[in-house]
């Protein structure tokens, strides 16, 4: 056990801290980035997705014999053969009451416009999509959900008529219901909202992709998959093709982007290695943009009617939201997990005397919903946040002196909230009161046609999920620790292994300054494997939830902690000499190689390089008595509880209040993720979250046609990502908490920075026109919605106060 | 349906193969010559990742046939180091973080590229940057790699 | 998204290129920029049997300038405009809006006979060809027309181009004394698509108008001319109210809703021009 401290920085290595370069950048700047399709597969045929046209219906014949008879097809899979030739997809995630509890390939009910039905392989995409065309599927239309609302009236159309409801389960997070609305009757001052986050794509730039491999004579499936979890995609397929799970080797090479839209299998992709398994060969699929957009899970969907007791001098009593969260046709394996995270996360960094949230989740017939980045935690920062600058807008008190009077103060610390979360240490107050400082400050004055206005939001972050015990309390099917291998190689160099994915956060950099540091070694001796089953360690959740440093580099400070050790008193049994005598010279920081770096005996000439140790100590020379021989050390870290990073945004925005629009006019966060290994991979992480919150404020949506459930955005050119012009430079300030449940010190960022921009802005915006802060309760907060609610603000005779929000509501 | 012999200047070698005219040359370079540098985010000309040079100019290649290239000159991304030595755009990029997933990295390579070769200020150089979506790094990096570079550029000039 | 398989033919010269698109009809497609063509060939949003690449043909780009038209062949790149010193002289309001057209590496590409004959009703230059009575003339095999350009939007993506036939060249008539300029509300940023834009030129005698031209992109299924408001605003001073002429333009509109702004919003945004562009030109140096 090394006697480092948890947490304290600027250990001996000095890796800890430093703004290196990702390790990866030199070759993918060269362009040798080696993507999923760029993959060498000369023989590999091609698959197109055969999607559902209507959004809900019965599947009445299937006829592809025109397709078939195409000299370039290779296969054609139908929803009979599918149906014969698979399983469902477990579901790792489940509401109580929810009936789904498998993700079924085979499809006889249709119940989304782009779910597949169908796959043809051919010899070449174009090919492909050609016999597709000839395909010709009768689908009997049923009437379709096309919203939440629609999915919660009475008579409406049903997607499980075997459910009664289109409910899919319900649970209560907090104080108890009773509770709750007894404090709302009698509270002196009590804010309600409705409140909304719309649809949201992924999008990240590399779409899906899988390159899947049936080598028949060994009976062996091997996968290259754009995914973030390859260790679920072969248990997934496993059970899905009825295979062995060691008879699946998944390999995810490098990826373009995740963001929570790789995190498991999805149906397409598991048709493509059925089409492999058949045909006995390497099959590829590259998903295209317009299924990214339309055909792939989506994030966020969620409507919340909330509410915020007050007290004398603005005391906040209670805070319950009724959450309503948009499953899509169906659960994935964890669909409602966003929605759930929402009631759990609703208080933020806040004292109640109650809280509590109800989360409940329809289907409705769009493509489901699942993971996406601030899983949740977006959504309550914006239901909360939007109620604190309410309330203190209707009690005429300013909304940081309402947040201070409210907030949990370092001295509370650990505190619990009432959905059981126990924040671990941070000065919330601290770092709000220098983002609104900052946001103020640099706010500027409204002019002529533009309005100006600040704001400064407050939220605590979910990191290094989860321990096993909580996972397995909630019934979350997935292991929530991580494994960290080190090896020493016979030559002195150092192999790191770890079940966590590089997706561009910088885990591959990252963890080798650790390893690097803990060993007190040049970082170039270290090497990291991440990305394949057959090599790295068992890990379900893998890069998600910002976990991917926390525990993996929690476990890494272990092992390499205890390889340090070991190499210490195998060189010092070399050198014959008391261990307390012996040290390695300082080549941290230097490119010394293995074979200059010594072990010296003080007091004496006598050296041995760190090569020659590792070397004789693989030939099982120096050890004692039952000591370990292979020098590799395997530490599983199963984190002791949730560890919270926290952050305050401020923004600073001008409207145009002729047209609308707003622009973001200076952005700044002050964050604390405790120990940071990488400021500038760390600074990267913020600033990207930022702009994809900047996005869910402002910009994006994938809506739905009301009557057939057509999705509308799919292309670039109605699906409106950020681009630079649309993103301020930001400001990062950071503050320092360590963890004292994570090894090292570190809390997970990857998350934080797309957590609060949204609720930010619309503070920003309120403060800007405080006549129409009523209606900012959902988002994308457009321009042709912001003008709608200037609009509705002018006419004469509009009621004053709580109107809920001018412009469409979100599906 | 057309199928026609191309031949193309790639990053100054002279590379010629069949192609169906329907082929549009960001799957001609990735596929059929071999360079999988460029990438391919949208095949609408939205998002840049696909941007080459094309005779000097950056444009789309998912919106242009393969066999329109015919007798012309791209240039790809793994055109722009020289063996091992990044160019100073490449090299600026890495000390910046301007990049994190690499996606999108390549196409926003050879939009700057052009900027410097024709001087352009570093207002337009940004502009061109705005035909470019990246999802990772909220575009700070790469901004600053801008400056930095055409910083630079003023110093040695 | 793949293509459909088509024929590919790259005509070396203008008789070449007419006698293939007589031959071919309604069946093929002429390729310009392709920014607008391919992305449509790509989704098989658009299936031509035969895509006819005009990119090989000579005398087609190129821009000249007289004392009172300017000419610019249809197969001139956006990004060509943008930067023609001499056109910023004779005829400025061209280049500005060619460089609002989508991003700097689509211009590269982009033409402006593509631009005008993909007919986008949000789109910059048809709305400029519109405000400036541009002759876009159009050749076949077996003729020469000019059409007008009022008369060549029909519809969205709507033109009267006829099957066999091709723009070959734009004239801009120069008007003495008139201001031109273009204004826009983009989705998002500075750049990229309209949701709304406005041309707008008027001619001053001090500060009365003596002439006005005013014709909108993304109020109508075509580019509109807004001869209503060209009659309010003639013979006004250009620093007076100006709310009837907007309201005289929002009534000719027929805006179609969709993601970016439905009927009302279009109409806002188009007051919103209306008073933006009228300031910006009477504030603009007047012309030689």
């Amino acid at each position: 056990m090394s006697d480092q401290p948890h947490g304290a920085p600027g250990t001996a290595g000095g890796l800890i801290g430093r703004r290196l370069p990702g390790r990866q950048d030199r070759r993918l700047l060269q362009g040798r980035g080696r993507y999923v399709d760029d993959i060498k597969a000369p023989a590999a045929l091609h698959a197109t997705v055969l999607r559902s046209p209507v959004a809900h219906g019965h599947i009445v014949s299937f006829d592809a014999s025109a397709a078939v008879a195409d000299g370039r097809v290779h296969l054609v899979l139908d929803p009979a053969e599918i149906a014969r030739l698979t399983e469902p997809i477990p579901v790792t995630w489940q509401l109580p009451g929810q009936h789904l509890s498998q993700v079924s390939l085979a499809v006889q009910t249709v119940r989304y416009i782009g779910q597949p039905i169908g796959l043809i392989v051919a010899d070449s995409r174009a090919a492909a999509e050609d016999a597709a065309e000839l395909v010709v599927v009768d689908i009997d239309p049923l009437p379709a959900v096309t919203s939440v609302p629609a999915a919660l009236a009475d008579g409406g159309p049903l997607l499980y008529p075997e459910c009664g409801s289109n409910i899919a389960g319900q649970i209560h997070f907090g104080d108890p219901v009773d509770d709750l609305e007894q404090i709302m009757a009698t509270a002196p001052h009590v804010v309600e909202r409705t409140l909304g986050v719309q649809r949201i794509n992924h999008s990240p730039m590399e779409p899906r992709g899988i390159l899947a491999d049936w080598t028949a004579a060994t009976e062996q499936l091997t996968v290259w998959s754009s995914t973030q979890s390859p260790h679920v995609v072969r248990q997934e397929l496993a059970a899905v093709l009825r295979l062995r799970v060691d008879q699946i080797r998944v390999v995810a090479p490098d990826i373009g982007g995740s963001f929570g839209g790789k995190v498991t299998l999805q149906v397409d992709e598991a048709l493509v290695c059925l089409a492999a398994t058949i045909l006995g060969r390497q099959v590829k699929w590259i998903e295209d943009r317009f299924e990214n957009l339309t055909a792939a899970y989506q994030g966020r969907g969620q409507q919340a009617r909330a509410r915020l007791a007050l007290g004398s001098g603005g005391r906040f009593l209670a805070l319950h939201a009724d959450i309503t969260g948009d499953l899509g046709a169906f659960a994935i394996q964890a669909g409602s997990g966003p929605f759930q995270v929402t009631g759990l996360a609703l208080e933020g960094p806040y004292r109640y005397d109650r809280a509590g949230a109800t989360v409940r989740a329809v289907y409705t017939n769009m493509v489901p919903t699942g993971a996406y980045r601030g899983y949740g935690m977006q959504e309550a920062s914006w239901i909360r946040e939007r109620l604190i600058d309410e309330a203190a807008r209707e009690l005429g008190m300013d909304g940081l002196d309402l947040r201070l009077r409210n907030i949990v103060g370092p001295g509370d610390m650990p505190y619990t909230t009432h959905t059981q979360l126990t924040y671990d240490g941070g000065d919330y107050a601290a770092a709000l009161r220098r983002a609104a400082a900052l946001a103020r400050e640099h706010c500027g004055a409204s002019a002529g046609q533009v309005s100006r206005g600040a704001a400064a939001t407050a939220c605590v972050e979910i990191t290094g999920f989860a321990p096993s015990a909580l996972l397995e309390m909630f019934h979350i099917d997935w292991s929530g620790w991580e494994a960290g291998r080190l090896r020493v190689n016979q030559d002195g160099t150092v192999t790191a292994f770890a079940g966590v994915i590089p997706v561009g956060q910088g885990i591959e950099t990252t963890l080798a300054q650790i390893v690097a540091d803990r060993l007190r070694i040049p970082i170039g001796w270290v090497a990291i494997q991440l990305g394949d089953t057959d090599v790295t360690p068992y890990s379900d959740l893998s890069s998600q939830a910002s976990r991917s440093l926390t525990l993996a580099g929690g476990a890494l400070v272990q092992a390499a902690d205890r390889m340090r050790d070991r190499m210490h008193a195998l060189a010092s049994r070399f050198l014959g000499a008391d261990p307390a005598d012996v040290s390695l010279d300082s080549v941290a920081g230097t490119d010394a190689s293995p074979d200059k770096a010594v072990f010296r005996a003080a007091g004496t000439e006598q050296t041995v390089t760190w090569r020659d140790v590792a070397h004789r100590g693989w030939k099982g020379w120096g050890r004692s008595g039952s000591d370990q021989i292979q020098l590799e050390e395997t530490v599983e870290f199963d984190p002791p509880a949730i560890t919270f990073s926290y952050s305050s945004h401020g923004a600073a925005v001008a409207v145009d209040r002729e047209t609308g629009k707003v622009a973001v006019t200076g952005y700044w966060s002050v964050n604390d993720s405790g120990i940071l290994v990488n400021p500038l991979i760390a600074e990267g992480q913020i600033t990207g979250g930022i702009a994809q919150g900047i996005g869910i404020a402002l910009l994006e949506e994938a809506r739905y046609d009301a009557d057939t459930a057509a999705p509308l955005a799919t292309a670039y050119r109605d699906y409106v990502l950020p681009t630079e012009r649309d993103v301020p430079p930001v400001t990062i300030e950071h503050r320092c908490t360590p963890s004292a449940h994570i090894p090292g010190g570190f809390r997970g960022l990857g998350e934080g920075g797309a957590i609060p921009p949204p609720a930010t802005i619309a503070g920003a915006i309120a403060d800007a026109i405080p006549q129409i802060a009523h209606s900012l309760t959902s988002t994308p907060m457009t321009p042709a919605r912001i003008w709608a609610a200037l609009d509705a603000a002018a006419r004469p005779g509009r009621q004053a106060g709580r109107e809920h929000a001018a412009g469409d509501a979100p599906r | 349906m057309t199928i026609t012999d191309i031949t193309i200047t790639v990053n100054g070698a002279v590379r010629q193969a069949p192609a169906e005219a329907r082929t549009v040359l960001s799957d001609y370079l990735r596929h059929t010559v071999g360079l999988t540098g460029t990438h391919v985010g949208c095949e609408q000309g939205m998002c840049g990742s696909c941007t080459v040079l094309l005779d000097g100019a950056p444009v789309r290649s998912c919106l242009l046939l393969a066999v329109q290239a015919d007798g012309h000159e791209i240039e790809t991304v793994e055109g722009l180091a020289d063996g091992a030595q990044l160019s100073p755009l490449q090299q600026a990029m890495l000390e910046e973080h301007g990049l994190q997933c690499g996606f999108c990295t390549p196409g926003v390579l050879m939009s700057l590229t052009h900027a410097q070769r024709e001087g352009l200020t570093e207002q337009e150089a940004t502009s061109l940057l705005g035909g470019h979506l990246c999802r990772c790094t909220g575009y700070g990096g790469i901004r600053a790699a801008i400056a930095r570079l055409w910083r630079d550029r003023e110093v040695t000039e | 998204m793949k293509p459909a398989a088509f024929d590919y033919k790259a005509p070396e010269t203008l008789p070449e290129a007419l006698s293939l698109l007589a031959s071919a009809g309604e069946s093929a497609m002429p390729l310009a920029g392709g920014q607008s063509l391919v992305p449509l060939l790509s989704t098989r949003r658009c299936r031509p049997a035969t895509v006819i690449d005009l990119n090989r043909l000579p005398g087609l780009d190129g821009v000249s300038i007289s004392r009172d038209t300017v000419h610019v062949g249809a197969m001139t790149r956006l990004r060509t405009l943008e930067r023609h010193v001499g056109l910023r002289q004779a005829l400025p309001v061209l280049p500005q809006a060619a460089a609002l057209v989508g991003q700097p590496q689509i211009r590269h590409r982009a033409t402006l006979g593509g631009s005008l004959c993909h007919a986008d009703p949000t789109a910059e230059l048809p709305a400029l060809a519109v405000a400036l009575e541009a002759g876009l003339r159009l050749r076949s095999r077996e003729a020469e027309r000019t059409e007008a350009a009022a008369r060549f939007f029909t519809g969205p993506h709507a033109t009267a181009r006829q099957p066999g036939e091709l723009l070959t060249e734009i004239e801009f008539r120069l008007l003495p004394g008139f201001r031109f300029w273009f204004e826009e509300v983009t989705q998002r940023g500075e750049a990229g698509f309209a949701v709304v834009g406005l041309c707008l030129g008027i001619a001053l005698h001090g500060p009365v108008v003596t002439g006005a031209r005013l014709a909108a992109a993304g109020v109508a299924p075509w580019p509109l001319r807004l001869s209503a408001a060209e009659a309010r605003l003639t013979g006004r001073r250009i620093y007076d109210d100006l709310t009837d002429v907007a309201e005289a333009a929002v009534a000719d509109t027929d805006p179609v809703a969709d993601l970016h702004g439905d009927v009302r919003y279009r109409q806002a945004l188009l007051r919103v021009l209306i008073h933006r562009a009228a300031s910006h030109a009477a504030n603009m140096r007047s012309p030689v």
